[in-house]
């Protein structure tokens, strides 16, 4: 690149693939918003109709991204914390002025019901990843001491708060998306092994029964400490004894009262763990004590989750039960799911075409426009067009993460990172509610989905990392 | 490994789960497909018209009727005179509360049927008053114009999940013929359902039609039948079976095409109809004589003395007897326990024991074909005996063009051996020399035996539709003479005797005799274990060249001289002449009740 004409170096150093990509989805978007609410009767350029409110707010975003990039990339970082604590206090006035729609409350009106609103939420998540690139950005700040973690946790911590207590609990599990940049950044790896654990006990919990939870989860203990310890002969003996000890237990039990072998298995590994912790200890196994303490973890997380699972609200538990195919109830809890799902599985390979989709023109799909907008896709250009339209998603976060590693500054690349994290939450877990993969969780398919307020929100979150990215090869370039 | 590497394997994870998912519900699993159709899709079948049905002389016998359903779609009902509406439809408000119900639980914004088949006077006073939310939904019901007939033309119903189930054509709803002329005929008569495909939005609005009416088809109605009833007859002879239990079968011998199928007791077929058909039917099957039972095809009879008419011919047909025989009987037959026989002159001839009935007469002949020489046993000859019973139609399936035809019973050799343990002879089963026995026959076997004589040895397969609308001719069975095992020339002398049977005195059927008419008749008083002997009739006329030949069974009507005969000879007249000159006569058989302890005690 050296040796360039230097007049030429900042639209060059400008990455209009992406932004190529933006586009394409944005107007890919706005042709299915019109085939979404299609009736004969509007034409595609009626601005008011929802495909041309759409476009206006397009307008008005490529305004705003015109004047990102007009912007010294400088500022960012300057006005990353007033920034932050400007977005708290929107949201907190939101707590306070909000309007209501739909059970959350995360609308701030301008000029009465009618007028203008917008939701802060939707913008939080540029602040949060400026502020985060910011501090993760200074001297002295290591992912491995307890203090700089708190403090990360914390800037992510009260914007969740916020929104969470907006009772909008989809936009406030975004911000969990950070853990996908926090890897990158070095965070613990056992923190997601554990994460991942813990989901697959809480949907184990679910599908099986208590015993058979029980026992696959001694079986995996057993089979993780053998390899670990490199032998397998104290572990069969384990699992002999303790089958033989249940067996008894349950037995002496069935003479006094009638029991369940489930109760009597528990009691005999209840009995059995002083006994695995003391010959242990002896024989200095070590790891054989830490598969212990993993074990009893693990039990007692699968009998806390029925507890918390009591704590959610009820439309929640229904969407999780209805996504494991515990409980099916198409009428109702499961309705949205079903009818998406038939949208988009209708749609074959190819599709019905262009404002041909039944399901989602005569109003079959609830919310159609807006969070189940992927439905569209997914009928009318079949799989051939959904697969497109997720290829360039994928095009689009795989830019954005080598756009993060490309930053010689922490803060750049954590930015790039944030985005992309933001974008693979968002269109996972949208799409994946379509068909059948996720639970029911209202937040926008980016660019995708209409609405003002997350259309320019995520413009301006995008346009931010790609101007990040070009000031910083102007620099050195 | 690289964080960076391992980051971009989740993504690409992720994007392969969300690909998968995709391929598996829109590529692999075509459920979705159907789902969709079916939130989408709304199939408007179109009813065609029913086929009617003419007579032999080209008038309706089965006329279609306009009724109308009453339609429901429950969020457009608005307030509105519950019982005003009831007391047009003609049920009480619980009733109509419990169906508006159930139109609610099935769908809110789709149509449901609330009320079936109400007359064209609903419509009238419907449509003065407007009730918001209900329409009337047009369908046709059948109609009888003469009121006879019932169990020949048989009835419509709604089909049933089993005929559903072995049938793809029907869906819930649609009718079907149930017995008689409609369910033999269903398939000319039904027409083709047509469809029209629509598409509804969730909230059941039209949203016009689908690919543009591809898969439309228009309804096509069905094809009319013309019947080979002959209406004038049919009604006299349900009117001269009034008050007596039994039927009337008549037949073309030329063409074997039916002219009278009555069976008595009978019904109004337009009780059968409309939204009363379900009371009506439970009614008319709970009455003890059973109306809804086409004796001229379902009922087994023993046929009595007209079965001697065949002994004669097979013992004529195998030489064991000639004209010229003469057999002595002084009030019976003394072989064995003997059988009974009334007073006449001996010896008789073959045209003689025709014309007297003489039962001694037939125990040496059904005897001599038995024990015939020739065969070596009884059991051979009594096989060789069957085969020629066989082949005048009894024992079996006409293969008629109508439903539910019975076999009647024509014992086996095999029924015999296990019977009587393999010991047997002809005195033991002598009984079927006069058409008594293990004997059982159906009225149009009978009438069916009749014009056999009639036509000396030949019938056609009896039917009762003659022209189908749109082609040209009927299955091609109809046109074929079915000949017996016994020769044309051996006929005369049955003939004959039934001839005399009619014309001459000493002949049992002298009540028969119709003026300036050659008829040749058989009576027949046949004994049976449910009280008294049955009154039985066959007759054809006139002798050369006969049109008709008929049968006449009477339950319990004693001899076959007091109500058969009679009854055959008026029909007879009616349909050669057009005219009935024995007015009394008629009055006389009209006003003739039969008492039935057998049936209406079971009350």
């Amino acid at each position: 690149m050296i040796g360039k004409n230097e007049n030429s170096s900042y639209v060059t150093s400008i990455d209009w693939g992406t932004i190529a990509i933006y586009v394409g989805l944005v107007l890919l978007g706005i042709v299915n918003i019109y085939a979404a609410v299609y009736d004969n009767t509007s034409g595609f350029f009626d601005f008011s109709s929802r495909a041309g409110s759409q476009m206006i707010w397009f307008g008005v975003a490529l305004v705003l991204a015109m004047f990102i990039m007009l912007l010294d990339g400088k500022y960012y970082y300057t006005w990353a914390y007033p920034i932050y604590w400007f977005s708290v206090l929107l949201l907190i006035s939101v707590l306070l002025f909000g309007e209501e729609n739909k059970g959350a409350k995360s609308w701030l009106m301008f000029g009465g019901k009618d007028g203008f609103g917008f939701q802060p939420s939707e913008f939080v998540k540029v602040s949060v990843a400026l502020a985060l690139a910011r501090f993760m950005n200074e001297y002295g700040f290591n992912l491995k001491s307890r203090q700089s973690l708190i403090k990360v946790f914390a800037i992510i911590g009260i914007p969740l708060m916020l929104v969470l207590s907006q009772n909008d609990t989809g936009s406030a599990l975004v911000f969990l998306s950070c853990m996908f940049m926090l890897f990158r950044e070095g965070l613990n790896p056992w923190i997601y092994i554990v994460g991942l654990v813990l989901i697959a006990l809480f949907v184990l919990s679910f599908l099986f029964q208590p015993i058979a939870v029980l026992i696959m989860l001694m079986c995996a203990t057993l089979l993780v400490s053998a390899i670990i310890s490199r032998s397998w002969r104290d572990k069969l003996t384990y699992a002999a004894a303790t089958t033989l000890l249940s067996l008894l237990v349950y037995f002496v039990l069935l003479c006094f009262t009638s029991v369940s072998y489930y109760v009597s298995l528990l009691v005999a590994i209840v009995i059995s763990i002083p006994l695995v912790v003391l010959y242990s200890w002896r024989r200095q196994i070590y790891s054989n004590i830490l598969s212990t303490i993993f074990f009893v973890a693990s039990v007692g997380f699968t009998f806390s989750i029925g507890y918390v699972f009591s704590k959610m609200q009820l439309h929640q538990q229904k969407r999780i039960l209805d996504l494991l195919g515990v409980e099916s109830d198409l009428d109702k809890w499961g309705y949205n799911v079903h009818q998406s799902k038939i949208a988009i599985g209708s749609g074959g390979f190819f599709g019905k075409g262009f404002l041909e989709g039944t399901q989602t023109k005569y109003n079959f799909v609830p919310e159609q426009a807006t969070d189940f907008i992927f439905c569209t896709v997914g009928e009318e250009w079949g799989f051939v067009g959904s697969a497109f339209v997720i290829g360039l998603f994928g095009l689009l976060i795989f830019r954005l993460m080598k756009m993060g590693e490309r930053q010689r500054e922490a803060f750049g690349r954590v930015y790039c990172y944030s985005v992309a994290s933001v974008f693979i939450m968002h269109m996972f877990v949208n799409i994946g509610m379509t068909i059948g993969v996720m639970p029911v969780i209202g937040i926008p398919l980016p660019f995708f989905s209409y609405g003002g307020s997350s259309l320019v929100a995520f413009t301006i979150l995008l346009f931010v990392a790609i101007k990040l990215d070009s000031s910083q090869k102007e620099i050195f370039y | 490994m690289n964080r960076y590497r391992t980051l971009q394997i989740t993504v690409l994870v992720l994007l392969g789960i969300l690909l998968i998912k995709l391929f598996s519900i829109q590529v692999v699993d075509d459920s979705y497909r159907r789902y969709a159709f079916n939130n989408v899709l709304q199939r408007n079948v179109q009813y065609p018209p029913r086929g009617e049905v003419y007579d032999r002389r080209g008038e309706y016998l089965v006329k279609n009727k306009e009724a109308y359903d009453l339609m429901v779609i429950p969020l457009e009902v608005k307030q509105f005179d519950t019982l005003e509406l009831c007391r047009l439809i003609g049920v009480d408000k619980e009733r109509f509360k419990k169906e508006l119900r159930r139109a609610r639980n099935y769908s809110r914004r789709r149509p449901s049927v609330l009320f079936k088949q109400l007359p064209k006077e609903f419509k009238l006073r419907f449509e003065e008053r407007n009730f918001k939310g209900f329409y009337l939904q047009y369908r046709t019901v059948r109609s009888y114009p003469r009121k006879m007939a019932g169990n020949l033309l048989g009835y419509v119903g709604e089909v049933t999940d089993r005929i559903i189930e072995r049938n793809p054509y029907y869906r819930m709803g649609d009718n079907i013929g149930m017995s008689g002329i409609e369910q033999a005929y269903e398939k000319e008569l039904r027409g083709k359902k047509g469809v029209k495909i629509e598409m509804v939005d969730v909230h059941g609005i039209n949203r016009g039609s689908y690919a543009d009416g591809l898969y439309d088809s228009v309804a096509i109605p069905g094809k009319a039948i013309h019947c080979t009833i002959d209406p004038k007859l049919q009604m006299l002879g349900e009117e001269l079976l009034r008050g007596k239990v039994g039927s009337v079968v008549a037949i073309e011998p030329s063409t074997g095409e039916i002219l009278v199928m009555a069976s008595s007791p009978t019904y109004d077929p337009d009780q059968l109809v409309g939204r009363d058909r379900g009371n009506n039917y439970m009614k008319l099957l709970n009455e003890s004589r059973r109306p809804l039972f086409n004796r001229a095809v379902m009922a087994s009879y023993p046929p009595g003395s007209t079965f001697k008419t065949i002994n004669g011919l097979i013992g004529l047909q195998e030489g064991v007897v000639t004209t010229q025989n003469r057999y002595p009987c002084h009030m019976g037959y003394t072989i064995g326990r003997g059988v009974k026989c009334h007073s006449h002159w001996s010896p008789v001839n073959l045209v003689e024991a025709v014309q007297t009935s003489c039962n001694a007469y037939f125990c040496y002949v059904f005897r001599d074909i038995i024990d015939n020489k020739k065969y070596g046993s009884a059991k051979a000859g009594f096989a060789v005996w069957r085969d020629y019973v066989e082949s005048f139609g009894f024992g079996r399936k006409l293969n008629s063009d109508f439903t539910n035809e019975l076999n009647g019973n024509l014992p086996s050799l095999e029924f015999y051996n296990r019977a009587y343990n393999n010991r047997w002879n002809s005195m033991t089963i002598l009984s079927l020399s006069i058409g008594q026995g293990e004997l059982g026959v159906t009225p149009l076997q009978m009438a069916n035996l009749c014009a056999i004589i009639a036509n000396r040895g030949y019938y056609y397969i009896p039917h009762v539709v003659r022209a189908v609308e749109g082609s040209d001719s009927i299955d091609s069975r109809f046109y074929e003479r079915h000949y017996t095992k016994v020769d044309s020339k051996h006929y005369d002398p049955i003939v004959e005797g039934m001839w005399r049977c009619v014309h001459r005195d000493g002949g049992t059927g002298a009540i028969a005799r119709i003026p300036d008419q050659d008829v040749c008749g058989k009576t027949g008083t046949a004994q049976n274990p449910h009280g008294a002997d049955h009154s039985t009739f066959m007759a054809f006329a006139p002798k050369d060249n006969p049109k008709i030949a008929i049968s006449v069974y009477i339950e319990n009507g004693r001899f076959g001289a007091t109500v058969a005969a009679p009854i055959a000879s008026l029909l007879m007249e009616q349909y050669l002449t057009d005219t009935i000159t024995r007015v009394d006569l008629v009055q006389h058989i009209k006003n003739m009740n039969i008492n039935y302890p057998n049936y209406d005690r079971k009350k």
